[in-house]
């Protein structure tokens, strides 16, 4: 069975990279043009944060090869400390979000710590336990400054005196950052550390002999991904101007979840596949949200069952098959030939 | 001496699985540990490569205790492994398994890697080249790119051999490194083994094949019930009657 | 454990529960006796549910996260077998007895979620397994198994709950000067046997000897004539036989809605760690500590914190003490 073969840097092809720079920088008057409102433009805003916070929990999962089942925490601390941090404290709107995703990555590291010592499903259960403690916490919090059940209000962005108060506007910021994120992903990945989170997810026991400190790669691996998804919540409240609890719920976890395991693991452009497929599936389905996780659910298992490499897997596929040229698992025929 | 294991004890419950076990290995030699099937020579590896914490006794390595350290730190001191079950990094190719076996020597910090400095970039390339020259050593630079798990029964021993010299290792311990070969295979192994310790890599190892074993160790243990029965040259433990009797009558 | 130890360990646990009740008959005020009966029979449910976590984690190594969801099949199937065999064989007036038919939907219901949980390691788990996928897609595959089930459910009976009909013809009973619903009682007697009777089947038959060699050593067991991949099918259907009951008891106590055994079967874990992760005596433990503690803690501190005490013990416990009461080292790696 063909299995994904998480990948690592490599020098992309620079043309392809511009062209997709490019069409991004075009879509938002693209798309208003095209449908009239900039209600588009602001799914597209989303799929740019759902993109940093997707690669962040590949990280963990594609990557250190753990479970979360409560990334939705860290998405809704980044956006709820990151907002506090601007209605309270007058933090500058970007320090606070840096700020408010390096407090709940500190957070994450220390939830991890028990965790590392263990085998990989005891993350899933303290994530778990972690998601319900900072639901219950966001809703009933002291002298309710987070607002409880109505949420948080907060502000916008202000860059130089200039307001993104609109999708279109907040667009290219999210769009530079998610860049950012991703290539710092792409560094990471292709290093000693990347490397030594591979040999983790693969063998912990031969990680060990060889020298990696495995506990403290798999906290390591937990704080990145922490970093990244309070990151990609804090993007959300600041482009939003607005917060609800629903977003710390188990429902939020399991979304992000299912985008990357459908979009596919341990590569940099599985999580974006991933993202925006779910996405307009989502909104395409938006009268059956009822069925929504029912829909999670069997796009997790139609992957865990038939497609192990995700959607961006599947393509690769199909386009190794059709330039007839032997893909990365090339090898898997003739590798015990020679 | 290179590494001395004094009076090494462990227990699984009422079991005694390795039994006040002395063993010391001189370096620029093969020592081999011998024994039948579940004499505890595994275990005694695991024992000294920090998986298993031992109960009793102590484990020096180059003047330093090392027993009670974690299996990454003793790979850190300068011992490194290979596995009885074939433990490689399956999805990862070649190449990646022989960088991951160099983690404990290479410098770069976290943030040099994250933001690519120039001097991580270059120590990524030196090390790049090492890992390529060192499969270049043991014939395998032409599967540098295949997924590990692709690769032949023979040629994963070999690469979990190169995995574990890639840490630049003073000590190395081979478990069966021969197991699953066919002749031809074991054969080079004999002249591999040989080049190995041309590098200055001690070598400890356990071996079925005794033909493999008398002909390349230096000195030889022989491990029964998880105690000592004999050590000596390959010689003088062919003609041991304890080791004759213990290979034929137990078991 | 040797039988000497258990001996003296069911020993100390029987004093240490007489000196409990004595206490509370002579000195506890009203409100301490009735939380702690109703701690415990919330503690069995727990137990329950995480027994089969227990038992699935020593015959796969895995994580199961489909026994809550078995376990609001199990009430609404219970539900559905009560209301059936009522009809059928009693006068449906209010105040009739209905012990036997609730007995015989209980067996009914159980035997259904027994071969569900097999069905589901025979269909599912030990496919995955025998493709070689990574164990940690397979523990994916029943957290997407759990989404579907519950959603389902939500989409099958919606969101109000559904009362369950009383099953004997008191409405209350007496225990130590608490008035208490008749159903707690049978809920707590149940599920002690329930855990009585897996033990012995787990000690003393030749069936439940092969179970433990297979959940121990897979392949000594293999080696031994076991039918490893027959045990493990077993101890999965146990589980989810397990899981049904509770679901089935609880039913005329709290109503049957589909959220359920979402709720219990994640604070379920809980228990699981509380007691060790494998352990089958400490599930129990944990799930009874976990019980006390929720109703304690609502009785005296905030309804919040109640919904949290779960999950603050279960991080408070792999923080200080990840093994569990019953030390458990299964769950250690590298």
């Amino acid at each position: 069975m063909r299995l994904p073969i998480p990948e690592r840097g490599g020098r992309g092809n620079a043309v392809a990279v511009m062209a997709a720079l490019a069409a991004a920088l075009l879509l938002p008057a693209a798309l208003t043009f095209f449908f009239g409102n900039d209600y588009p433009v602001f799914i597209c805003c989303f799929i740019l944060i759902y993109i940093v916070a997707v690669s962040g929990l590949d990280i963990v999962f594609g990557y250190s090869g753990q479970i979360s089942l409560g990334h939705a925490a860290f998405y809704a601390m980044g956006a709820y400390g990151s907002g506090l941090l601007v209605n309270f404290l007058d933090f500058p709107i970007i320090p606070a979000m840096l700020a408010a995703s390096i407090l709940a990555a500190a957070i994450g590291a220390l939830l991890a710590w028990p965790a590392s010592k263990l085998v990989f499903h005891f993350l899933s259960l303290s994530t778990i336990a972690f998601g319900e403690i900072v639901y219950q916490i966001i809703t009933h919090s002291p002298g309710k400054i987070t607002g409880d059940f109505i949420g948080l209000r907060s502000e916008f962005v202000n860059l130089f005196g200039y307001l993104l108060d609109r999708p279109g506007k907040f667009y290219y910021l999210a769009l530079a950052l998610t860049a950012l994120f991703l290539l710092a992903k792409t560094y990471i990945v292709d290093s000693k550390v990347g490397r030594a989170f591979l040999a983790i997810r693969e063998n912990t026991h031969a990680a060990d002999g060889m020298g990696i400190n495995v506990r403290k790669y798999k906290i390591v691996a937990f704080t990145i991904s922490a970093f990244y998804t309070s990151f990609a919540g804090a993007m959300y409240m600041h482009m939003v101007g607005y917060a609800s609890p629903d977003t710390a719920l188990q429902k939020q976890s399991v979304l992000f979840l299912t985008m990357l395991l459908f979009g596919g693991t341990g590569t940099l452009l599985g999580p974006i596949f991933g993202v925006v497929t779910v996405m307009l599936l989502v909104e395409a389905l938006r009268d059956f949200q009822d069925y929504q996780v029912f829909i999670y659910g069997i796009l997790m298992l139609i992957v865990i069952v038939a497609l192990p490499g995700g959607l961006y897997g599947a393509c690769k596929d199909v386009f190794h098959r059709l330039a007839d040229k032997p893909g990365a698992m090339g090898g898997e025929e003739t590798g015990d030939a020679a | 001496m290179l590494l001395e294991a004094r009076n090494v004890t462990i227990r699984f419950g009422g079991l005694v699985a390795v039994n006040h076990a002395d063993v010391s290995v001189q370096p620029g030699r093969i020592t081999g540990l011998i024994g039948p099937n579940g004499a505890g020579k595994t275990t005694f590896f695991n024992c000294i490569s920090g998986v298993y914490k031992i109960d009793e006794g102590e484990v020096v390595f180059a003047g330093r205790r090392i027993d009670g350290l974690r299996g990454f730190q003793i790979n850190e001191a300068g011992i490194s492994r290979t596995y009885q079950v074939i433990n490689l990094f399956r999805k990862m190719n070649v190449l990646d398994n022989v960088m991951v076996g160099m983690h404990s020597r290479l410098r770069q910090s976290f943030w040099a890697s994250l933001f690519h400095s120039p001097g991580q970039r270059s120590e990524e390339r030196t090390a790049l080249a090492k890992a390529r020259d060192m499969l270049k050593f043991v014939g395998l630079e032409r599967k540098a790119g295949y997924p590990a798990g692709n690769l032949s029964y023979g040629e994963q021993r070999l690469l979990e051999i190169v995995r574990g010299l890639a840490s630049d290792p003073q000590l190395i311990l081979l478990d069966e490194p021969a197991a699953g070969m066919n002749s031809g295979e074991k054969a080079q192994l004999d002249v591999l083994l040989k080049r190995i310790l041309g590098t200055g890599v001690t070598i400890l190892m356990i071996e079925h094949d005794m033909k493999l074993m008398m002909g390349v160790a230096d000195y030889i243990y022989v491990l029964n019930y998880g105690s000592i029965l004999a050590h000596g040259e390959p010689a003088e433990i062919q003609r041991n009657p304890d080791v004759i009797t213990a290979y034929l009558g137990g078991d | 454990m040797t039988r000497k130890k258990t001996l003296l360990m069911a020993a100390l646990a029987a004093a240490a529960l007489i000196v409990i009740y004595l206490f509370l008959v002579n000195h506890a005020p009203i409100k301490l006796r009735r939380l702690a009966l109703t701690g415990v029979m919330l503690g069995c449910i727990y137990g329950l549910i995480a027994l089969g976590y227990s038992l699935i984690y020593k015959a796969s190594g895995l994580m199961s996260f489909v026994q809550g969801d078995i376990m609001t099949i199990g009430a609404f199937l219970g539900l559905t077998f009560f209301t059936f065999f009522r009809g059928l064989f009693g006068t449906g007036e209010e105040g009739e007895s209905n012990v036997g038919t609730f007995i015989l939907s209980v067996l009914l219901t159980t035997a259904f979620a027994f071969l569900f949980g097999i069905l589901l390691e025979k269909g599912t788990i030990r496919k995955l397994l025998n493709k070689n996928v990574m164990a940690i897609y397979v523990v994916l595959a029943t957290i997407a198994i759990s989404y579907i089930i519950q959603n389902g459910a939500q989409i099958i009976w919606g969101g109000i709950p559904l009362p369950v009909p009383s099953v004997f013809t008191v409405l209350f009973v007496q225990v130590i000067g608490v008035r208490i619903q008749p159903e707690m009682v049978l809920c707590v007697i149940l599920s002690a046997g329930c855990m009585i009777m897996l033990h012995f089947f787990m000690t003393r038959t030749r069936m439940g000897t092969s179970l433990r060699a297979a959940a121990m050593d897979a392949k000594a067991a293999e080696a031994c004539g076991i039918d490893v991949s027959l045990s493990t099918g077993l101890t999965w259907g146990m589980a989810a036989g397990l899981a049904a009951i509770a679901g089935i008891l609880v039913g005329p106590i709290y109503g049957v809605y589909t959220m359920l055994g979402a709720n219990i079967g994640r604070k379920g874990f809980s228990a699981a760690v509380i007691g060790g992760y494998g352990n089958m005596y400490g599930a129990m433990l944990g799930g009874i500590i976990l019980g006390l503690a929720e109703t304690f803690v609502a009785g005296y501190a905030s309804s919040t914190l109640k919904n949290l005490i779960a999950y603050i013990l279960l991080i408070a416990f792999l923080f200080i003490k990840p093994t569990g009461i019953f030390n458990e080292r299964a769950i250690q790696d590298v």
